[in-house]
């Protein structure tokens, strides 16, 4: 027992001796029923690993991408209207709102929305 | 370290993987001073759309379609950013301006050149003509049509360095990642049995002479994997010419090869206003910027760093390079702007997760001191890199991960 490292020194420890180590480490799972747990989650993951394919993580990925892109354009919008706001001294005045309005890109902005809305009432 | 109240700009070349990732990651990094409008950041690109290079290489094995690989450079890229798609086509360094296509004129204050390099297969009497590559969508496409009609025959694989010294090709792995792709696609073919592979290296690759890989660990294994699959091997075949007619590649060494598919990673050099700048002390004309290989700045110019591509560097010219470039850039300008110091380090690291066949991957890493530690390929790094491809890549891109 004396003999086996325990301070991270496995790297060059033989087969025997990582074994070893690797068994006294799960004794307290085995003592007390509990590793019978860890084995069926191990058998989980690679039902999981079996039962990806290529074509499962081509979509995964896909709606990775499209869940973060969208989730990434609003946080970036909020937080850059954000500090516009805070930087004013005062509130916008009516006719400034106007004004905005008036912008080209915040009238593309309302076209989305109203677009958006648009299609969410076409699925109702 | 700046004073006053001017606006102190910040400007990006090139709409890659490094120029878009700094940017992104620059905004985050300088948000204080972007609000108060004391710094604003630039971005120029001479294209619209951004493409994820690696996707090229399964292009060639007909796994990726172009509307797949590419985005709006503009939906990458936070809303801070000042985005131009304008070429530059002259820097002025003493003036600390940039000359462009349409004719405008742009002062930074810092600059950061990510114009990454091109293939130059020009540069080798033949290859043009004569030979195929997977570094761009189009040649990637011209190789999927041959690869995806050959019955029988030989296809010849060769792999040319910089002339610079301790400088790798693009993307390292690319080639081996590729030999293992094309046996598996040819398997799934039915015609892998009259079609014969030989994977060649040349005598000198970076500091390594008459090897498989640039690296030793992994040029280690690479005779075991090659000969399970009855893939052919060749040491030091450098290639020097191709007699387009004949179909023969012809060595530096004296050898003198058939082929009926000539798969070559091509000579590479910087974009042609990197190479008219003047900086470069690269050999060939090959127009890699000296880089600080720890800060990432241009020795010579004030102000000015480079990433990914075109530094003069012995690290792979890859995605997984500028992935740990970018931070230390963003680091080191913001370092400069807040305290007149860049402390952030390079160390060198690059990681990636390599295509070893169709199906199959292995994740490495590297950095100045350390080679890569070879695994075996399997099948849930295989699913990685697939995610990574089709997801991951994206959100990188974003500064996200």
């Amino acid at each position: 027992m004396d003999a086996i490292p325990s301070d991270g020194a496995q790297a060059g420890a033989t087969p025997d001796l990582a074994i070893h180590e690797i068994v006294q480490k799960l004794q307290p799972l085995l003592d007390s029923g509990r590793l019978d747990n860890l084995i069926d989650l191990l058998s989980i993951a690679s039902d999981i690993v079996d039962l990806l394919d290529c074509a499962m993580v081509e979509k995964l990925a896909t709606l990775f991408e499209q869940t973060t892109s969208v989730s990434w354009e609003l946080g970036n919008a909020v937080r850059m209207a954000k500090s516009q706001t805070q930087a004013l001294e005062h509130p916008d005045s009516l006719y400034g709102l106007l004004t905005l309005l008036r912008e080209p890109d915040t009238r593309r902005g309302v076209g989305l929305i109203l677009r958006t809305l648009n299609v969410i009432g076409r699925q109702l | 370290m700046h004073g006053g109240s001017a606006v102190i700009r910040i400007m990006i070349v090139g709409g890659g993987l490094g120029g878009t990732m700094v940017a992104n990651q620059l905004v985050a990094k300088l948000y204080p001073e972007i609000v108060r409008a004391k710094v604003k950041v630039s971005l120029l690109s001479n294209s619209a759309e951004h493409f994820y290079k690696p996707a090229f290489m399964y292009v060639a094995f007909n796994q990726f379609f172009e509307e797949e690989l590419k985005r709006s450079e503009r939906s990458l890229l936070r809303p801070e950013i000042d985005f131009q798609v304008d070429e530059v086509t002259r820097f002025d360094f003493p003036g600390q301006t940039l000359h462009t296509r349409s004719g405008q004129r742009h002062g930074y204050d810092y600059l950061v050149i990510a114009t990454g390099c091109v293939p130059a297969p020009e540069r080798i009497e033949g290859l043009k003509e004569a030979g195929d590559h997977f570094y761009q969508y189009e040649p990637a496409r011209q190789l999927a049509q041959r690869l995806g009609t050959i019955k029988r025959g030989r296809i010849f694989i060769t792999v040319s360095f910089p002339q610079t010294p301790n400088v790798p090709h693009q993307c390292g792995i690319a080639p081996v990642e590729t030999t293992l792709m094309l046996d598996d696609f040819l398997r799934r073919r039915g015609v892998r049995d009259k079609v014969e592979i030989v994977y060649t290296y040349p005598t000198t690759a970076q500091l390594m002479r008459n090897c498989l890989f640039l690296q030793r660990p992994t040029g280690e294994i690479l005779p075991g994997l090659f000969e399970q699959r009855g893939i052919h091997f060749q040491r030091g075949f450098t290639l020097d010419k191709v007699d387009p007619d004949q179909r023969i590649a012809y060595s530096a060494e004296g050898d003198a090869q058939p082929f009926d598919i000539l798969m070559a990673t091509p000579p590479i050099r910087a974009v042609d206003v990197v190479i008219a700048s003047g900086v470069s002390q690269a050999q060939g004309n090959e127009g890699w910027l000296p880089t600080h290989h720890e800060t990432l700045q241009v020795y010579g110019l004030e102000n000015v760093y480079v990433i990914g591509d075109t530094v003069d560097l012995p690290v792979s010219k890859a995605g997984g390079a500028c992935h740990n470039q970018a931070p230390v850039i963003a680091n080191n300008i913001a370092g400069e702007i807040r305290h007149g110091s860049a402390d952030a380090i390079y160390d060198g690291r690059v990681q990636a997760v390599a295509q070893m066949g169709l199906n199959a991957g292995m994740p490495l890493w590297y950095d100045y001191t350390h080679d890569v530690l070879p695994t075996p390929p399997n099948k849930l790094a295989g699913l990685l890199r697939n995610g990574f491809n089709r997801g991951l890549y994206w959100a990188v891109a974003r500064g996200m991960l």
